[in-house]
């Protein structure tokens, strides 16, 4: 397999040599360490890696992958960090126009305007900048022997892989993890890992978010050693019966390797629940009864419990644990009103981009601990990861905080359809048209297969302000057909609304104003209503949240928002004439066109304080806590 | 009560109105449109006089429903002020001005036990409005502040009305009696009750400095502040004390004027923090939050210029 730059420009081609989505489950190959929850088998390449910067595709070093290649007089930088904030190319913040408006004529190929030219659109732009980076490592002690794979769990924004001058594959979707096979090439020291990470790409046309353009490697990067037997994707499917508590568990469950044996266990703290044992097959399900009533997951009482799956080889030894935790809880529609454990749900939600003032879309744990804990002390019940999925902590501690979820899928179309608040979507991707088709349904697949396990995910939403079409339809019906134990949302069908009926389980709307909701609500609605944005809280705002919560209090199809949005999106930096550290934000980078302030809509300040109104939010979210 | 017993002693200056008690001494300047010094707690805390005050600087929520072009007049009446008139009562007793050479009939031992002045302004909007403050000093160590605007037919809605007090220098800090953090007319529901302490005077850092600060529902605030332009410092904490009359008020209490924070795009570009603006007000604006790029903020928060706007205050030495 040979790797073609053209990729970059042709919407056709977004996935080679990756391997498929799965599961985020983690996995031990023995007790000692499943028990103190330490992944020995996961070896973290995070950490300084050699890096070159060129402003266009033409300009790299094309062969720096060639195992021999003279990186002497390549740089250092830090992974995971935006390249921009490294101190490369342009930290740019934009809002709905594509980063290249005013500067590069583009149209979307296969869109059918007379200008779309797809050969060379990204990958012989005279601005089109690279980063070239090596990472040299040898294999820790516990990987070696073994199959190894490398997870990139968030690359911007689109990337060719080499290890030891072999070529494994390309990536695109930002914020989803990409995972390639090294067994073939990999060597237990001396190993040199190549990634060329490409700033733009048709990939541009379907991540237009609200937000700081950036590129480069921007998450962790880890090596994921296999045990002889290995569980590559489970999919735990709990059910419960309201009104007798009687709960029921089943896992579909693929495997790789030799395993002769399969144990599945029910385990609630350190107590065995529920046993049994299965033949190992590439796929099996099991399914399992609990013996007692159970608890349900809740808001205010995440009870999860955990489903433990062991392979055993003929002789009986253990190959591997994953201990994957689950709740059980329901979420449905009843008499077009969406109940949660036959209760009606009231989300009282925000929208939350990933942000740090001093990395930007680089975060800690530390920074997602205090996020839940700002929401836990706000009476915050919910969480939409806007506009994409979210690094893979994140869903672990939003099952344990008892965190609403609504999952997004990365998809922002927004410049090809609205020019300065007009609806004009004459080039609009992917509407309808099919070359776009399975590229975005590949992001749905993965943000649904990476993270199916979640309990706290109630809703998939399908993206971001991308119109609607036939592939959103498609999407819709991909998440429908294949998880039926949740909701799907959008809201884009407001702008286009022949496709009202085929696109969301709910009506979907960003920032109506009350009396409007109230219309809606008045008219025999088919839907129940959400605002998936609403309370934009730039700078000093978030006045009048009264006015929708007496619309939550008077009408059950009124079942609350989500607040725009959690935190300012604006980057710390040293002030040139006081030395102070000082806030800026679009246009304060010589960046343009920009956006200015418009990215601080937060209800914390970018340094993780609240702002003064955050006490009005808890007020009346506490009030349908 | 005190102020049947005691006296204020007045001294009719050829410009000025001097009044003072106990503690405190106050002078009125009849040209410069109010209060030029009032000394208490070894302190001067007057560096301009009060004028009053009907701009606040842009929210981001201004911006965008281009409030600021609606109502951009406010501004310039926010920044320039005529007055129109002066007037002086004693005890109850309207006076003949008493400035030069009308008070040359009164000695060096005057006293009163109420006197009030009242200053009447016209705005710089088109059509002009008319605003009126009284002060009115009793024996019981009090300064009564009552404003009225005038309300007036074709002037767009008011983002403020108010008094704003500039202290010579920059306050320690500030407490008061009324709702926890900040709040708007119409974000004002999660402030807790209670007495809240202020270290220093807090510019809130939102990206683009704007509006901020506001307090609702107060029913006191006193100001510290330990320095002095005076040649003489000693760095004792002084306080002057702001106390509701019949309702409670709004204030903010900054290191800068509207103005100034209209000016900067950028916290950095705030000049140094030297001064204390203490701004009360007896009709805000809600802030607004249905979106930001048009949405008004609700009917029911907007500070109509059409109708009479009147609040009071005491300042308590």
């Amino acid at each position: 397999m040979q790797p073609n730059i053209k990729w970059l420009d042709d919407p056709r081609v977004f996935r080679v040599g990756q391997l498929d989505a799965h599961s985020d489950h983690f996995y031990y190959d023995n007790e000692e360490d499943c028990a103190a929850n330490r992944q020995s088998l996961c070896q973290s390449l995070d950490g300084m890696w050699q890096f070159a910067y060129s402003v266009n595709a033409k300009e790299r070093p094309a062969n720096f992958y060639e195992e021999g290649f003279d990186a002497s007089a390549f740089d250092k930088i830090k992974v995971p960090c935006h390249i921009e904030m490294a101190g490369y190319d342009k930290i740019h913040y934009i809002n709905t126009m594509y980063p290249w408006e005013g500067k590069i004529y583009r149209r979307p190929a296969f869109s059918g305007m007379p200008g779309e030219r797809m050969e060379g659109q990204f990958s012989e732009a005279d601005y089109n900048p690279v980063g070239s980076y090596l990472c040299r490592f040898d294999l820790d002690e516990k990987l070696r022997g073994k199959r190894v794979t490398v997870r990139f769990e968030g690359v911007e924004q689109a990337m060719f892989v080499w290890l030891n001058g072999t070529f494994l594959g390309y990536a695109e979707d930002t914020f989803t993890p990409s995972e390639f096979d090294l067994t073939d090439a990999i060597r237990e020291t001396g190993n040199v890992l190549a990634v060329e990470v490409h700033k733009r790409s048709t990939a541009a046309y379907l991540e237009d978010q609200d937000f700081f353009r950036f590129f480069g490697i921007f998450r962790s990067v880890s090596l994921l050693a296999k045990p002889d037997a290995h569980v590559e994707d489970l999919w735990v499917k709990p059910d419960v019966c309201l009104k007798t508590l009687a709960g029921k568990v089943s896992v579909d469950l693929k495997l790789s390797g030799c395993a002769k044996t399969v144990q599945v266990r029910v385990a609630e703290g350190g107590s065995v629940l529920a046993e049994t044992t299965a033949e190992a097959a590439q796929a099996l399900s099991v399914s399992l009864d609990m013996p007692k009533a159970v608890k349900l997951w809740h808001n205010h009482h995440p009870n999860m419990y955990t489903l433990e799956v062991r392979l055993y080889d003929e002789g009986g030894n253990l190959l591997e644990i994953v201990p994957q935790p689950f709740g059980f809880r329901r979420i449905e529609m009843v008499d077009k009103i969406m109940m949660f454990n036959g209760e009606r749900l009231v989300i009282n939600g925000v929208n939350r981009h990933e942000w740090s003032a001093r990395g930007g879309r680089v975060i800690t744990d530390a920074d997602e601990i205090w996020d839940i804990a700002c929401m836990k002390r706000n009476h915050i019940n919910a969480v939409r990861t806007c506009h994409y999925p979210d690094r893979l902590s994140f869903y672990r501690r939003c099952d344990e905080a008892g965190i609403y979820m609504m999952s997004e899928t990365n998809l922002e179309t927004h410049g090809s359809w609205q020019k300065a608040g007009m609806i004009e979507p004459s080039w609009n991707v992917p509407g309808s048209l099919e070359a776009w088709e399975a590229v975005v349904l590949d992001r749905a697949k993965t943000n649904f297969e990476t993270f199916k396990n979640h309990v706290s995910i109630l809703f998939w939403s399908l993206g971001n302000e991308s119109f609607a079409g036939e592939v959103l339809v498609k999407m819709h019906n991909f998440f429908k057909q294949t998880d039926p134990s949740r909701l799907v949302h959008y809201e884009g069908v407001f702008n286009n609304p022949v496709y009202k009926d085929r696109i969301s389980d709910m009506e979907s709307h960003m920032y109506t104003p009350p009396h409007k909701i109230k219309e809606y609500l008045d008219n025999d609605p088919p839907k129940p209503f959400i605002l998936c944005e609403y309370m934009h809280d730039m700078g000093n705002s978030l006045g009048g949240l009264k006015s929708y919560y007496d619309l939550v209090d008077t009408y059950p199809m009124m079942q609350g928002g989500y607040i725009w949005d959690y935190i300012d999106q604006a980057i710390m930096v040293k002030d040139e004439v006081t030395g102070r550290d000082v806030i800026r934000y679009g246009g304060d980078f010589d960046d343009r066109p920009a956006d200015y302030e418009f990215s601080g809509n937060g209800i914390v300040f970018a340094d993780r304080t609240e702002k003064p109104a955050i006490q009005e939010v808890k007020y009346y979210y506490g009030l349908h806590d | 009560m005190d102020c049947m017993t005691k006296r204020l002693r007045v001294v009719y200056g050829d410009l000025t109105l001097g009044v003072s008690g106990d503690n405190f001494h106050v002078i009125f300047n009849y040209i410069r449109g109010g209060i030029e010094s009032l000394y208490t707690g070894g302190k001067e805390w007057m560096y301009r006089s009060p004028q009053p005050t009907f701009w606040r600087a842009l929210t981001d929520n201004d911006r965008g429903s281009r409030f600021h072009l609606k109502s951009g007049m406010w501004l310039a009446a926010d920044t320039f002020i005529r007055q129109t008139g002066v007037s002086v009562a004693v005890d109850g007793e309207a006076i003949a001005m008493p400035i030069a050479p009308e008070n040359n009939k009164y000695s060096p031992d005057e006293t009163a036990e109420k006197i009030a002045i009242t200053y009447t302004f016209e705005t710089l909007t088109v059509p002009a409005a008319k605003v009126s403050v009284t002060y009115t000093v009793t024996a019981d160590n009090k300064i009564n502040v009552a404003a009225k605007y005038f309300g007036t037919e074709g002037l767009p809605q008011l983002p403020v009305f108010g008094l704003r007090m500039i202290m010579p220098t920059h306050a320690t800090g500030f407490t008061y009696e009324g709702l926890s953090g900040e709040t708007y007319p119409d974000r004002m529901a999660g402030g807790v009750p209670g007495v809240y302490e202020i270290q220093g005077l807090p510019v809130t850092p939102y990206m683009v400095p704007q509006d901020c600060g506001m307090h609702m529902e107060t029913k006191w605030v006193e100001i510290a502040r330990n320095t002095v332009l005076s040649n003489v410092k000693d760095g004792k904490v002084s306080t002057l004390k702001i106390a509701m009359d019949d309702k409670p008020f709004a204030f903010s209490c900054l290191p800068y004027t509207a103005e100034e924070l209209e000016n900067a795009t950028h916290h950095e570009e705030l000049p140094p923090a030297r001064r204390t603006v203490l701004c009360v007000y007896g009709a805000v604006r809600g802030v607004g939050g249905i979106d930001s790029w048009g949405s008004d903020v609700e009917e029911a928060y907007h500070i109509s210029a059409q109708e009479d706007h009147e609040f009071s205050f005491n300042i308590v030495l």
